[in-house]
Parts: structure tokens; sequence; C-alpha cells
């Protein structure tokens, strides 16, 4: 008996010897986006926090990840179970709606919009509420080829090729444009004058790369074009427009340059990682890509080929003007959390200034207003562009952010895909996809 | 005088049948719960009754369809490839791992790598720009076809999964083929048969256990594939590459229909029984 006893006890020291250290030092959990230079960036942030003299022991940080694999599939399966091994979660704009249920709205203080903007804040509001700190944002560049675009804006004979190719594949009269004043007809018609199938003269293979796997990230960069064209998921009563013009001339464009060869044959199992191979290995002249390529991209190292001649500019206009698909990770409270205090807290805290430019030179992508992003300009011009894209040209479709946000992803991608793989009519595509968003989007 | 008597027995089977019934029951059981309930991730805990609208729902769903069409196509023929290459392999090369079983190690190579890794190491491999396939076909032909495209996806995909588990039917085949016994071969040669007859007359009906079962482990195997297929081209334009397991994974996680990827997955355990209980019937006939 005695020897239970003993046995027993020191059983129970070495729990408490394992477990003691963990709850003295921390007891915000925080749930990160792992790996990557968000991880870096949070470590870095976290332990600037923890080192502030006003923290008291009770509300310092500690931090958790797991795999980026299936990371949203698992948190809604532990959130859905009432986890509360984490005070403040990662989100997303297009899965806020998904976890708001099991989540808190947190009030981040009037200064938050001054240091990141309106339009940014919203990737992190459902119904009207904020739900989070935006830390990252991601948006879509246009990364182009300076020097081929230049030799054909220097060469009459190019010129005019060009303008036959406009006018026989676009039916348009139109002549070579510096790419910053792209209208979308102007980027199409480049990327057919750019490609061997089109024209045979061509320094390169392909004009564009074209991301139109069955993924629903491809169609977040897909969304600005027809969203140029004044394209949106709803009206202001809640009415599905996706079967407007603005989605059909979209997603015609995008199908002609794809039959006519502008684009890899096997573009339709392209996704992020074949975009940047494709157009890293100066085969094609350009490509609407993620920022978050823009450093792979031009680091001559990486990219030797392309490094060093490629150009990066907003998406191209519309008749609507310029648009960039926006979302963002960010940072919220958890409904089960056990410090809410500590946690909102460092919630408040993260959405400083201080913070955000602290975030923005460990590593991070926050997308900050214009003078914010001049104060870490020369550590990170990058963050300079991310900004004043976001600010001018980013946008959050109705509904993008509501439960079933990922699922009409999804939806659109299956539907439009199938429609620019010769499966199924235009018409027939945007039927499917309106039933089925009506289904999706309803109250 | 049996070993143990009926209650000893009846002990010794308390244990395994409590841990079926825990592992196996329960989320059997949960699983036909959430099949006739309106639930999502916000009501797991609480699911409302609500008859057969899932089954309905699943039945009446193009998709669904197409993704049985999918997987049974493809179950099917990666099946009946791997078994048929694996056996000539198995009679050809027989005589050679005799003398030389050390060969043996790089045959079962593929067998090694994850299917998600033969997935991602394809994406590579096929790549235009990157992969060594598509390089040498423009080097020597000028032109690479679109090996993930739309028309040549499926048979792509039946490539993959062909060159990964041949091996599997191969070893099988092989061990089969080597445990016939030397005298039996010996009579049929004494008896004047060709090497060709005596394989279709007397070695094939010797290791036709062995090829029924290898034919339906890789049936089941194909017929479920899910990783290679999701690394490789998810679920295809349009859904035109969508598996069973990738339909339920993707109404369950993706979509949120927890109650019609339940529903579909009752369907396929239901299906796959009587598949099994036929087989076991076939075979059973067979035997009498």
């Amino acid at each position: 008996m005695k020897l239970n006893s003993t046995s027993f006890s020191a059983v129970a020291v070495l729990f408490a010897s394992v477990a003691l250290p963990g709850i003295s030092h921390a007891t915000v959990t925080v749930l990160g986006w792992p790996g990557g230079s968000e991880e870096t960036a949070l470590r870095a942030t976290v332990e600037a926090y923890n080192a502030q003299s006003g923290i008291a022991d009770a509300d310092k940080v500690e931090l958790l990840f797991f795999n980026r694999d299936g990371f949203f599939d698992k948190l809604q399966a532990d959130m859905a179970a009432g986890s509360d091994a984490f005070d403040v979660n990662l989100v997303a704009t297009y899965s806020i709606g998904r976890y708001a249920p099991y989540m808190e709205p947190v009030d981040l203080g009037a200064d938050a919009g001054k240091v990141f903007g309106e339009s940014v804040l919203k990737t992190m509001q459902f119904d009207g509420e904020q739900y989070g700190v935006p830390t990252d944002l991601s948006l879509h560049f246009m990364y182009y080829r300076k020097d081929l675009v230049d030799a054909l804006m220097q060469d009459d004979v190019a010129k005019k090729k060009y303008a036959e190719i406009a006018k026989e594949h676009l039916g348009k009269d139109l002549q070579p444009k510096d790419p910053d004043s792209w209208t979308w007809d102007d980027w199409a018609a480049t990327t057919l004058y750019f490609s061997k199938q089109v024209n045979s003269e061509s320094p390169v293979r392909y004009g564009t790369v074209l991301q139109m796997k069955n993924l629903l990230f491809n169609m977040m960069v897909f969304q600005s074009l027809p969203r140029s064209y004044g394209a949106d998921w709803t009206d202001k009563d809640g009415n599905v427009t996706v079967d407007s013009d603005a989605y059909k001339t979209g997603l015609e464009l995008y199908k002609k340059l794809y039959d006519a060869g502008a684009s890899p044959k096997d573009s339709l199992s392209y996704e992020y990682a074949e975009t940047n191979a494709a157009y890293g290995s100066g085969q094609a002249a350009t490509a609407l890509q993620w920022n978050a390529a823009a450093a792979d991209l031009t680091n001559a190292e990486k990219t030797p080929a392309v490094a060093a001649v490629t150009g990066i500019v907003a998406p191209p206009a519309g008749p609507n003007g310029r648009a960039d698909h926006i979302h963002g990770l960010g940072l919220g409270l958890n409904k089960n959390a056990k410090n809410k205090e500590g946690a909102v807290k460092f919630l408040k805290w993260l959405a400083t200034e201080d913070a955000a430019l602290l975030y923005a030179r460990s590593g991070g992508s926050p997308a900050l207003a214009p003078d914010v992003a001049a104060k870490v300009s020369k550590e990170r011009p990058d963050l300079v562009k991310l900004g004043e894209f976001a600010s001018q040209y980013g946008y959050v479709m109705n509904g993008a952010t509501s439960a079933n946000a990922l699922s009409v992803y999804e939806l659109q991608a299956k539907e439009f895909t199938g429609y620019w793989a010769g499966q199924q009519s235009l018409e027939d595509a945007l039927a499917h996809t309106k039933t089925g968003m009506q289904d999706l989007l309803k109250k | 005088m049996a070993i143990v008597n009926r209650a000893e027995g009846r002990a010794y089977l308390t244990p395994l049948v409590g841990f079926l019934l825990f592992f196996l029951g329960f989320p059997a059981a949960v699983n036909l719960v959430y099949s006739i309930s309106t639930v999502s991730f916000e009501t797991l805990r609480s699911p409302s009754l609500s008859g057969f609208g899932n089954y309905a729902a699943v039945l009446a769903d193009r998709e669904f369809w197409g993704a049985v069409s999918f997987s049974m196509r493809f179950g099917v023929l990666t099946a009946l490839a791997e078994c048929l290459i694996g056996l000539f392999l198995a009679v050809f090369l027989t005589p050679l791992l005799a003398k030389r079983s050390y060969l043996m190690a790089p045959l079962m190579l593929p067998l090694m790598v994850a299917p998600a890794m033969i997935g991602l190491m394809y994406r590579l491999v096929l790549h235009e720009f990157a992969g060594p396939v598509p390089y040498y076909l423009f080097e020597w032909f000028g032109d690479s076809p679109a090996f993930l495209g739309v028309d040549n996806a499926f048979r792509t995909l039946l490539v993959v999964e062909i060159l990964q588990w041949t091996p599997f039917a191969f070893l099988l085949f092989y061990m089969a083929y080597a445990a016939i016994p030397l005298e039996v071969r010996e009579a049929a040669s004494l008896d004047g048969a060709s090497a060709l007859k005596a394989l279709w007359w007397v070695e094939l009906p010797l290791m036709l256990p062995t090829l029924v079962i290898a034919f339906f482990i890789r049936f089941i195997d194909g017929f479920r594939v899910f990783d290679n297929v999701y690394a490789l081209t998810g679920s295809g334009a349009g859904g035109s590459t969508t598996s069973l397991s990738i339909y339920i994974y993707q109404a369950f996680f993706k979509g949120g229909a927890i109650g019609k990827a339940v529903a579909a997955s009752v369907v396929l355990f239901l299906a796959s029984l009587a598949v099994l209980y036929g087989l076991n019937w076939i075979t059973g006939r067979g035997r009498r």
C-alpha cells in the first residue's frame, strides 16, 4: 500500500513538473498560420509583446502551430467541438462566416482604421462586426516581361502585327501600351501577340499563364477580371448576380485565350506553383499571380531567367476601372477562450501601428495605410505596392465573408473550369453556379 | 477435448469484441444517425433527424453518379492492367529472380512511396516547363501533349496508379507462381504439355485464388483512390476526375454538407458489402 501511495505521489509530481511551467509562463494561447514568413513574423512580434514591462505573466502569449495541410478543415472540426486549446485563432477572409459562430467580435479601436485602412479591415468583418486583426494580406499582381513589352513598343513592324492580331481575335483596333495603363483587352492582345500558336515569330512560347485548375484559390485570381466589368456575387438586395454580362465577358475572355493557345495546354491543372514555374522559365510574357510570388519572381538566384526583366503592375482595367481581389489572414478571438481578457488585450495591441510595423519588419505582409507603409518602405518596398493596390483597387465581393463563401468559390471553380474545358456551355455553367450560389448564400 | 471451454473462449473474445464495438461500431452508429439528420458543423452534437432526404439528395446528384462512374472505371481498369502486367512479369522474371533475388528490391521500390508523394512527383515530372518528360518531347518532336489536360487526365492518372501498384500484384503472383511444386510442372511436361499449355491448364488454375484476391484488392484500392488523384488534378476541370472518396471529402469539408457526405459513404459501404458478398458467393460456387 505504501508503495502504491509513493508511486502515485511520484507520478503526480512528475506530471506537475511537466505541466506547471506551461501554466506559469503563458496563458494566452495563439493558434497561428504555420510555416513561412507569417510564422516567423508572429514569433518575433509575440516575443516583443511578452517582453513589454506592462504585460502580466498571466497575459503573456504562447504560440501554437500545426500543419498547413487541411488547416482550415481541422480548425473547423476543433472549433465545432468547442475546443479551448487556444484563445486566439487564425481566420481568413473567405472563412470568417464559417468560424464566426465559434468566435467573438473584437473592438480594435479607432486607430486600427488609420493603421490598415477601411478596405483592409473589411477583410476581417462579418455581418458588420470585426472578427479579427488583419495580419497578412494577399492580392494579385500582373507580372510582365519588361524586355518583351519594351521591344514591342519600339518596333513598328511588331506594332502592325499586334494590331492585326487584336483585330482578328478580339475584333478591336488596339495598339501596344504601357502595362500600367492596360485594359483587359490590351492585355489579351498582348498575350495573343506573344503566343507561338498565334504569332509564330513570338520570342516566347506563351503570352500568359492562366491558373485554371478546379481550385477555389484560382477563382480568387480570376475574380478581378469580371469585377472590373462591374461583377458582384449579389446585388444590394441579396439577389445572386453571377449570370451578369460582366462574368460572361471574363469567362469568355479566359476561354478565348486558352483555346487560342495563349496559355499552356495544361493550364487546366495549373495553380500557384505551376504558374511560377511557367513564368519563371522565361517562356511566358505575362502572368496574373499572387503578390506572394513577387519575392521569388524578382529574385535572380531563384528565377534567373526573368528576375531582372520582370515588371509588376496592378491587374488591368475594365469599364469600371481596376479591381484587385484581396483576402487576408488575421487573428481573432475564440468564443471558448480561457483567457478572453488577455486575448483581447493582445489583439488590440496587434492592431496598433507599432505592432503592425514590427510585424512587417519581421517578414509579415500586412496591408498598411500609405503613410504607415512609408515608414517601412526602405526595408519592405513590396509592402508599399501591396498597401497601395489594396487601398486603391482592393475589394471583397458581397457575400465573400459569409458562412459558405468557401463553398461558393469551390462551386465557381467546378462550374467555370467545366466551361473552360469545353464540358458545358457558358449558359449552363452560369445557370448551375447561380442555382448553387442561391442555395449557399441564402440566409 | 477442446483446449479452452466455451466460457473461457468468450472471455478471451470479449476485449476484441469490445474493441471492435467501440472503434468501429460507435463511428458506424454515429454515421448512420448523421446520414438521416440535418447536421452541420454548428450542430454536430445536436443533429435533428430528418428522414432519408440525404440519401435522396445523394442519389439524385449528377456529381455523385459521375464520381461513381469515375471510381468504377478507374478501379476496374487499374486492377486489370496491374494484374495482367504483374502476371506477365511474375511468369517471365521468376527464373531470373530465382538466381538473382536482389533484383526484387528495385522492383518493389514504387510501393515504398506514399501515393500523395507520387502525385506531387508526377506533377513535377509532367510539368511543361519543369518536367523532364515534356522537355524531351519538345526537344525531339517540337511539342508535348497536355498530360493533365482534360482529354488526357484520366489516362495519365491510370498510368501513374498502374506504375505504382503493379509491383504489388507482381509480388503476390511471383510468390504463388514460385510456390507451384516442381513435380506438378514435371508431370505436365511428361504428359507432353507445352509451356503455354502448362501455364494455361496447370499453373494458372493453381494460381487462381491469388489472381482473384489480387484483382479485388487492387480494385478496392483503385475504387477508393484519393491521394495521388487529389495531388495531381484535384477534382479535375468541371469535376472530371472526382473519385467517390474525393466527392465525399469535398461534400463534407468543402461543402459542409455533412449529412449528404455521410449518406454517400453509407451508400458506398452498402455497395462494397454487396460486392464482397457477391464475390464470396462466386468463389464459393467455384470451389464446389
